[in-house]
């Protein structure tokens, strides 16, 4: 018998543990909210990414938005990024360019800043939901120094249990064939040392989220 | 790794005279105690308590359905591209790695955390076979580098001083001397990102397989789960057969109560869903494999103590432990520590190999009640006092004792006899008296309290005789 058989064939003989557990019924949220509407969850996005030490730029169209990016970018003549189809900035890619600031490869860890889109927000626990894909490389949010993420406030949406809850409904096929999903709440960080926080081990030591748009 | 649960008591001798390790210790479980109700009760008692039964019938409706959900979830993973392989033991996993290592031509290996690795001492394995290996969560890099194992299954150097761990950090990788620990863990980034770019294979554990949906779930707050899961050709996922879920709706509850509970964050900074390896025209690992280990699992399942596979491995009742805030994770002996440990390291590793751990609890019951899945580990601790006893491996004096007390308890004349004599001669003892053996370990670190002259039958009796005229 393989093992796969041996322990199967083992569990399946067993007597059923908690036979008697009621089925799974409705579920609260982990995170109770009253008011889902835009504005509300817009105000409870910015509150909990600011708690986890995010940098949260509120700009009102893609243009200031466009300023800003350029302004964090600095002097750097390189970036890593998403393909900008998936970055919400019409006009983006233009001012790259025009600024002098190309896009390195993938996986290049030599680059300081990374551009991404993210695919949802979560109000409730201040999270980036950012799923792999052609033109979403995983390492722009993983290898730089700072990460920049920018969000249409469209994007926003009450927490991780909505999210799914609209995969559910569009059937999780779609789901599977995202082979990497990642919800990305702050920066990198450690408390291993004498429980002292710090941020900044493996992935971007500061978070920069450019929130586009009113609602 | 080795069992050396048998020297529980030894070796907690040995934390126990380390003040520097016991304030270290007490600390760090005070502060993780402390988030985890800020973060678990920010709601409300009522919230934070439904919530835990929420995880709780979720992990043991899985556990109630566990082979089907183990197959439903081979197939949805191997649908997905992964590779699915399943392991009896030890042996088998560290066979199965060497094989895909051997495979892939891998010469450098990654890991971010798994416990699992710990039990079946993987590393080892891999350096006899001259491929490197490297820890990357800080904490375990730190273990390795020193060559110990975890004291705690989230914070693993969680006994060490930061002064201990810049003079290894200058020691082995020549740090220039800092004391901050910002600049050394700037340091290990360096360090450990070499790694990364040049490892062929990554290994990860697993936190929770979807059944449904065949996502390998894997939360790490430094990124290095990232790293390990993105970075290497080859990333393969050890992962214990007990930590199947069914449902996306229950892995939303489940995901976000762990690290409430483990660390106080709403969330992990990285929660990671994997579905499969890279698509010809993405980043990431051309190959993942996971495999489904039992290593004594299996063992369990049937047993009334199946309730303990429903762990989450959060570290909250080691936190709330008054024994393991005491001794630390390292007297226990294994990988896993604290209440916890107590139970499923007897039930892992033999009975015999670990009698003393079952003992090592107050009963005071914090573990049961701060565990995000409600798992009655007093009851089990008891349980296992039980078996233990049975097998005969409980030691004489207990037993003899046991029996004694039971003899004069069960005859209220002998009772009310012993309870006076022990009133009387209390008398006569001077203040604070050590006992004889074998009762002078008690003593030895207490204070036998002062007999009451009348024991509380004497004053009963003598209250009815007066005709309970203050009533
Ligand atoms: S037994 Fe409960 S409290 Fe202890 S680590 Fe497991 S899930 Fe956490």
């Amino acid at each position: 018998m393989t093992s796969r058989e041996t322990i199967l064939s083992k569990l399946h003989a067993a007597r059923q543990p908690f036979a008697g557990l009621p089925p799974a019924g409705d579920m609260i949220p982990v995170v109770p909210a009253e008011d889902t509407g835009p504005a509300a969850l817009r105000a409870r996005f910015i509150a909990a990414a600011e708690a986890l030490s995010c940098t949260v730029t509120a700009c009102p169209d893609a243009d200031a938005a466009i300023r800003h990016i350029l302004g964090l970018v600095g002097t750097d003549s390189t970036i890593l990024s998403w393909d900008l189809k998936h970055v919400p900035l019409p006009g983006l890619g233009a001012a790259l360019a025009g600024a002098g600031i190309a896009i390195a490869a993938a996986g290049d860890a030599s680059v300081r800043a990374g551009l991404t889109g993210v695919d949802a927000a979560l109000a409730a626990t201040g999270s980036l939901l950012l799923a792999s894909g052609p033109g979403k490389p995983r390492g722009a949010s993983l290898l730089p120094e700072v990460h920049i993420a920018v969000v249409a406030a469209g994007q926003i949406v009450p927490d991780l249990e909505t999210w799914l809850a609209a995969q559910r409904a569009a059937g999780l096929e779609h789901l599977r064939q995202l082979n990497s999903v990642v919800m990305i709440s702050g920066p990198s960080r450690t408390a291993d040392i004498a429980m002292e926080t710090v941020m900044g081990v493996h992935g971007p030591g500061a978070l920069q989220i450019v929130l586009v748009g009113e609602s | 790794m080795d069992v050396k649960a048998r020297d529980f008591i030894p070796a907690a001798q040995v934390a126990l005279s380390d003040p520097a390790l016991r304030a270290a210790v007490k600390r760090a479980t005070d502060t993780a105690a402390k988030k985890r109700l800020a973060t678990m009760f920010w709601a409300g008692r009522a919230h934070g308590e439904a919530l835990r039964q929420q995880a709780a019938q979720a992990r043991r409706r899985a556990l109630r359905d566990l082979p089907a959900l183990l197959e439903q979830a081979e197939a949805a993973m191997t649908a997905n591209g992964i590779q699915v392989l399943w392991a009896a033991d030890g042996d088998e996993v560290r066979r199965l790695v060497l094989d895909i290592a051997a495979r892939h031509e891998v010469r450098r290996a990654v890991k971010s955390k798994s416990m699992i690795s710990e039990e079946v001492a993987l590393n080892h394995a891999l350096q006899a076979h001259d491929i490197d290996v490297l820890e990357t969560d800080l904490g375990e890099f730190i273990v390795q580098l020193s060559g110990e194992t975890p004291s705690h299954i989230v914070t693993p150097v969680i006994h060490k001083s930061k002064e201990t761990i810049r003079d290894l950090f200058v020691r082995e990788l020549d740090m220039p001397p800092t004391d901050d620990a910002e600049a050394m863990t700037q340091f290990a980034r360096g360090h450990l990102r070499r790694a990364f770019l040049e490892a062929d294979m990554g290994i990860s554990g697993g936190n929770f397989i979807i059944a449904e949906t065949g996502a390998l779930c894997l939360v790490t707050n430094e990124g290095n789960g990232r790293m390990v899961t993105s970075l290497p050709r080859v990333h393969v996922a050890l992962v214990g057969i007990e930590k199947v879920i069914a449902t996306v709706e229950d892995y939303a509850t489940l995901t976000q109560i762990l690290p409430r509970s483990s660390t106080g964050q709403t969330m992990t900074v990285y929660t990671q869903m994997i579905h499969g390896p890279r698509a010809a025209d993405e980043d990431g690992p051309e190959h993942v494999y996971v495999i489904l280990v039992d290593n004594g699992r299996s063992d369990i399942y049937p047993t009334d103590y199946a309730e303990a596979l429903a762990c989450i491995r959060c570290g909250a009742c080691l936190n709330a432990c008054p024994v393991y805030e005491a001794t630390g994770g390292h007297a226990y002996g294994w990988v896993y520590s604290g209440p916890i440990g107590a139970v499923i390291t007897p039930l892992l590793t033999g009975l015999e190999n670990a009698s003393p751990l079952p003992h090592a609890s107050s009963l005071c019951g914090l573990c049961k009640e701060v565990c995000p899945v409600d798992i009655d580990l007093p009851r089990m601790l008891l349980d296992l006092r039980r078996d233990l006893d049975e097998a005969g491996h409980t030691p004489p004096v207990w037993k003899w004792g046991i029996r004694g007390w039971a003899m004069v308890a069960r005859s209220p004349r002998l009772f009310g006899l012993a309870a006076r004599a022990a009133g009387l001669g209390g008398r006569f003892l001077p203040p604070r008296p050590p006992l004889p053996p074998p009762l002078n370990g008690w003593t030895r670190t207490r204070d036998l309290p002062e007999f009451a002259p009348k024991s509380f039958r004497q004053l009963w009796a003598e209250r009815q005789k007066a005709g309970k005229r203050d009533d």
